[in-house]
């Protein structure tokens, strides 16, 4: 499956890019493709462009902070997890996802 | 990619986004505040009413963030969160050094690049998290802080003393001449140190006894914004949602002669607003001088019609200096827009 997701956590330093790590790993096992855009202190990172997202199946939100730009999510199915799952256990992301 | 011309007019555009609100707020406030307090040739007077010196009070604090917002937001339009402590340092020390708006426009696009250009450096995983919350923030305040102060702030105040000498020394015997410079010096930089300069001047020739001067710069002073606040109304279609509502704040501050109500529309598009707003005042001031308008009050804007000799020169000049304004900008911006779509084409 092709996927995209945004993490993003009050601080922005450290469990933002924990989650997107966790994410992009999960996803490679499972056989899934995925980007995954940081939105952290240093801003946005790694961003999807609308064409990324309108080409993925599903959006998945690892987030504790309102997602920027949200006008690009309008046409796809999003699972909003919190950052923590996205770290501590990422498996059940997906095996939700199938 | 965009050309550079049009990026470095995006950067702007999302500084002055986020100041309007501040604009627009602290501007009402002010003006109802000065509408209904007696107009005196000390200026407004306050001490009978102490509510609405609260509420002048509430406007002036939310119009301080102006500068600092929109230096703030400029530098996050070019290099996203990690540029919003740098930028809005520098629009702060802009306002301390009285460098008006252009030191906000200087201080956000510095700190913009100088965030950017430190994002760009590459660094080991452990390292990056201490970038973004304490190496970007600690080091690019340093130096943009640094030409706030050193580079910037310093000359403003011999230029204003450079200024204030030479205005001194023409004194008043060429009374038109003044008048097209002080026009221009009051829509310069919209209450930064140029616009100050003749300000001050206008209101030290009133002690001396000469009304004249001060009545060149009372028209001059609220011109800019009455002038852009009737161009969003002539031209409904030239102007975004958010320049409509700065349009009607700008007309509310105009009245009451509150010149940085004009910024907004002067931080987004310098090139062609400062011209224009510069040329209507001294087509104002020009009128106001040959009319033979007296200011009593250090003040500025139809709000001060009650001390002001020739009242029907002072609005004469008032609304022939707008409408130029209005009808001068909007020309040039359906022009630059027919120019843009064949370009594109």
């Amino acid at each position: 499956m092709k996927l995209v997701a945004v993490t993003a956590c009050p601080t922005g330093i450290a469990h933002t890019y924990m989650a997107a790590e966790q994410l992009e790993k999960t996803a490679k096992k499972h056989g899934h493709t995925i980007k995954v855009e940081t939105q952290g202190a240093m801003g946005i990172e790694n961003e999807l462009s609308q064409g990324e997202i309108d080409g993925a199946e599903l959006a998945i939100f690892a987030v504790g902070i309102p997602v920027r730009n949200m006008e690009r999510f309008a046409k796809i199915k999003i699972v909003e997890v919190a950052v923590q799952d996205a770290i501590k256990n990422p498996e059940s992301i997906f095996s939700k996802i199938g | 990619m965009a050309k550079p011309v049009d990026q470095m007019k995006r950067y702007l555009l999302t500084g002055v986004s986020y100041a309007i609100p501040f604009v627009a707020c602290g501007g009402i406030m002010i003006a109802i505040a000065i509408a209904f307090v007696p107009m005196t040739s000390t200026g407004p007077d306050f001490s009978d009413s102490p509510f609405l010196k609260l509420i002048l009070d509430i406007g002036s604090a939310a119009f301080s963030f102006l500068v600092p917002v929109l230096g703030g937001y400029i530098a996050f339009g070019i290099a996203d969160r990690p540029g919003l402590v740098a930028g809005f340092v520098g629009g702060y020390i802009a306002n301390q050094v009285g460098a008006g708006f252009l030191g906000g426009l200087v201080a956000g696009l510095l700190a913009g690049f100088v965030v950017l250009s430190i994002k760009k450096i590459k660094l080991p995983p452990y390292l990056r998290p201490v970038m973004p919350i304490l190496v970007i923030p600690v080091i690019s305040s340093l130096i943009v802080g640094f030409v706030m102060y050193r580079v910037i702030g310093a000359p403003i105040k011999d230029l204003m003393t450079f200024l204030s000498d030479w205005l001194r020394s023409m004194g008043t015997g060429n009374s038109v001449l003044l008048a097209l410079i002080l026009g221009a010096m009051i829509s310069f930089d919209m209450g930064g140190p140029v616009n100050k300069v003749a300000f001050f001047f206008g209101a030290a020739m009133i002690k001396e006894g000469n009304f004249a001067v001060m009545g060149a710069c009372a028209a001059a002073i609220c011109i800019p914004p009455i002038g852009l606040g009737l161009a969003t109304l002539l031209g409904r279609n030239l102007w975004s949602d958010e320049e409509r509502e700065a349009g009607y704040a700008g007309l509310a501050m105009g009245m009451i002669g509150i010149t940085e109500g004009a910024i907004p529309f002067a931080a987004a598009d310098p090139v062609r607003v400062i011209p224009t707003i510069m040329v209507g005042s001294m087509i104002g001031a020009v009128i106001a001088m040959l009319g033979g308008v007296g200011d009593h009050a250090p003040h500025g804007g139809p709000i001060v019609l009650p001390v002001i000799d020739n009242r029907l020169s002072y609005v004469i000049a008032i609304l022939v200096g707008s409408v130029t304004v209005a009808v001068v900008i909007n020309t040039l911006k359906k022009l630059s827009r027919t120019k843009g779509k064949e370009a594109t084409a």
